[in-house]
């Protein structure tokens, strides 16, 4: 019912985000696009199916693997604060990407695939690194991912302040965010795998109730919580890794979307799942439409909105409400 | 080996098809400064201009009313503000370009994201990308620009006159001695130029020395030690604004004594308009650069 709820969410902000923009373009225009082609002018058509199109999809599946990312982290760990981008994967595709464009490569497909690789090498380098205290205490991970995120922020200022390509510019709008320039091959990418993400992922959602109820009692349910936990954090790095390399880095999503999935509808993973993914793509789609559209016709990235938007908002939700973490 | 032959036949099939084909009527094929082939329908009536260099350059040709779309900083002339902007030219917004239904788009080299022209492309629009790194390049890329637009005569009208004003200024410091300049284009931190830049270009080519060409980073951070060692015979503040913070940048220079230039009250503020862009005011820049490192030039002879 709800996933239902949220799917319509869904269609209904793709419709809005489609109709906003720099170029004012009504609603009719926009549905006659994919009614009646004949009755638009060539630069709406263009403007609606290669600049606006590409780039709604884009927003919702990197709003939808990051979120899911955050929940599955958070449940995995057992910590509030996991997330994608504290584990490492920000600095890891962001590293990456520094090193693709310094070798001469594109932002078109080379760059991503280095960001793609530097997310999942970092993100395997902090499982590895607190690989042993994993079991244990969770916080293990957390200070690996932070500590692995200093050091590769540091390498990137250094290339940033000492090379002489000027492309590097660029990268600050990556940094931050940045899906001006999606393209239709990357969501034809994306989405295979994070739909076959989502599939996996949900078939563990059991495992992660269980492991909610604490370590020791999963297992004694017969949870075998250490392969649970390999499989799903190298989904999740998968899924993320391959989105960040196309979107930059987009802060928040993987932390707010998921936390307020909980504090609406509790702690039951089944139904956590599809909300926070739905969640998340319609959360970055709306924080998208913004970004483009606020200071028009100059761009925001999109990672400002998030953080903008989502940090007073969680504050709010947090002294209102309460999070279930605190409660449990 | 026959799939080898096959493919080069094609080849050639395709080649010579290219060579003695039917041609549409109007459209001309243009190979800009990175070598894409860029093909044109009659010439263009409606252009987006995607540097601010090269609004000034479309303006310095009369092309002005065609424009219609520029960046943003597009500041020069003062009739380029009234233009819709489209973005800065780092960070193009690329819907509102294929709004203004241009026929022709103009980027540079290094200013604009690939990405953002392969989008533009594929939208079908024409996207002539220019290259202009050094001072002597400004009239080529102008020449080039005025073919584009087929105002062939009056650009290479233009683009010799941009070329002798600077074979005036290397003719008249040929045989004076070199100072050596520093060049600051940011007061805090305090960051000058290397030789792979057009600055240098202009204190080369106006007689002088850039204290900072051996830097290993195209825009070294410098600290005033650095300066003292160095020695520099003129300092020149490349501003964007008169007055205010870069007078006070000036003021900081005027406690150290023991580099020459301040000893020798050579110190200059300069607009860096004319000094950063690779547009036809980057001659005036030129000439203004060269009458401060050689005052005698400007008493002698006028180089305008």
């Amino acid at each position: 019912m709800v996933s239902l709820a949220l799917t319509l969410a869904l269609a209904a902000a793709v419709l809005v985000s489609l109709v906003c923009g720099t170029a004012k373009i009504s609603f009719m225009d926009v549905l006659k696009v994919f009614s009646d082609e004949s009755q638009v002018k060539e630069a709406t058509r263009l403007i609606i199916l290669r600049i606006r199109l590409p780039r709604i999809f884009l927003a919702g599946l990197a709003g939808f693997t990051l979120s899911l990312g955050g929940l599955v982290f958070q449940g995995l760990l057992r910590n509030p604060l996991a997330d994608p981008f504290v584990l490492g994967v920000s600095s890891g595709a962001a590293f990456g990407a520094v090193v693709g464009i310094i070798l001469g490569f594109s932002f078109g497909l080379g760059v991503p695939v280095f960001a793609f690789l530097g997310a999942v090498i970092t993100i395997y380098l902090v499982f590895v690194i607190s690989g042993r205290g994993m079991g244990v205490e969770s916080s293990t991970a957390i200070l690996a991912g932070v500590i692995v995120n200093a050091f590769f922020t540091a390498v990137i200022m250094f290339f940033i302040a000492t090379s002489s390509e000027d492309r590097l510019h660029s990268m600050l709008f990556w940094l931050y965010g940045d899906l001006s320039q999606s393209r239709i091959s990357y969501s034809v990418i994306i989405a295979p795998v994070a739909v076959a993400g989502f599939f996996l992922l949900y078939s563990f959602s059991r495992h992660l109730n269980l492991l909610a109820a604490g370590e020791e009692s999963a297992l004694h349910l017969g949870v075998d919580v250490q392969s649970a936990r390999v499989v799903c954090f190298l989904v999740v790095s998968l899924m993320v890794g391959l989105a960040v390399s196309f979107t930059g880095l987009i802060g928040f999503v993987g932390l707010i979307v998921p936390h307020l999935a909980r504090m609406i509808f509790g702690s039951d993973n089944r139904l956590l799942m599809p909300v926070s993914a739905l969640g998340g793509a319609l959360f970055l789609i709306a924080a998208d439409t913004a970004a483009r559209t606020v200071m028009s016709p100059s761009e925001l990235p999109v990672g400002v909105i998030t953080a903008f938007l989502g940090a007073p908002f969680f504050i709010y939700l947090l002294k209102a409400r309460g999070s279930r973490w605190a409660r449990r | 080996m026959n799939r080898c032959v096959c493919t080069l036949m094609a080849v050639l099939l395709i080649l010579i098809y290219g060579l003695v084909g039917p041609r549409e009527a109007m459209a001309e094929t243009f190979v800009d400064a990175v070598g894409r082939h860029v093909r044109i329908n009659g010439p263009p009536k409606r252009i987006v201009s995607l540097a601010p260099s090269v609004t000034e350059i479309l303006y310095y040709l009369g092309l002005g009313d065609r424009i219609v779309g520029v960046t943003m900083f597009s500041d020069f002339p003062r009739d380029a503000l009234a233009k819709p902007r489209v973005g800065s030219y780092a960070h193009l917004n690329v819907e509102r370009i294929l709004e203004l239904e241009p026929d022709l788009a103009v980027g540079t080299k290094d200013g604009n994201e690939p990405n953002a022209v392969a989008l533009l492309e594929q939208a079908g629009l024409p996207v002539y990308i220019v290259n202009p790194r050094h001072v002597e390049d400004v009239a080529d890329t102008l020449f080039s620009v005025a073919r584009l637009c087929r105002v062939e005569e009056k650009g290479k009208r233009l683009a010799e006159s941009l070329t002798s004003r600077i074979k005036a200024v290397k003719e008249a410091v040929k045989n004076l001695p070199k100072p050596s300049v520093f060049i600051q284009i940011n007061i805090k931190p305090i960051i000058s130029v290397s030789r792979h830049t057009i600055h240098n270009d202009v204190i080369r080519l106006a007689g002088g020395r850039n204290v900072m060409e051996d830097a290993s980073v195209t825009y070294p951070t410098v600290s005033v030690e650095e300066l003292l060692a160095r020695k520099p015979e003129v300092i020149i503040i490349s501003s964007m604004e008169r007055g205010g913070r870069f007078e006070k940048a000036k003021r900081e220079w005027m406690i150290w004594k023991s580099i020459p230039a301040v000893r020798n009250n050579r110190v200059y503020l300069v607009n860096s308009d004319i000094l950063d862009r690779p547009s036809p005011r980057i001659i005036d820049g030129l000439e203004t650069v060269a009458r401060l490192l050689h005052p005698e030039i400007g008493r002698n002879q006028r180089t305008e």
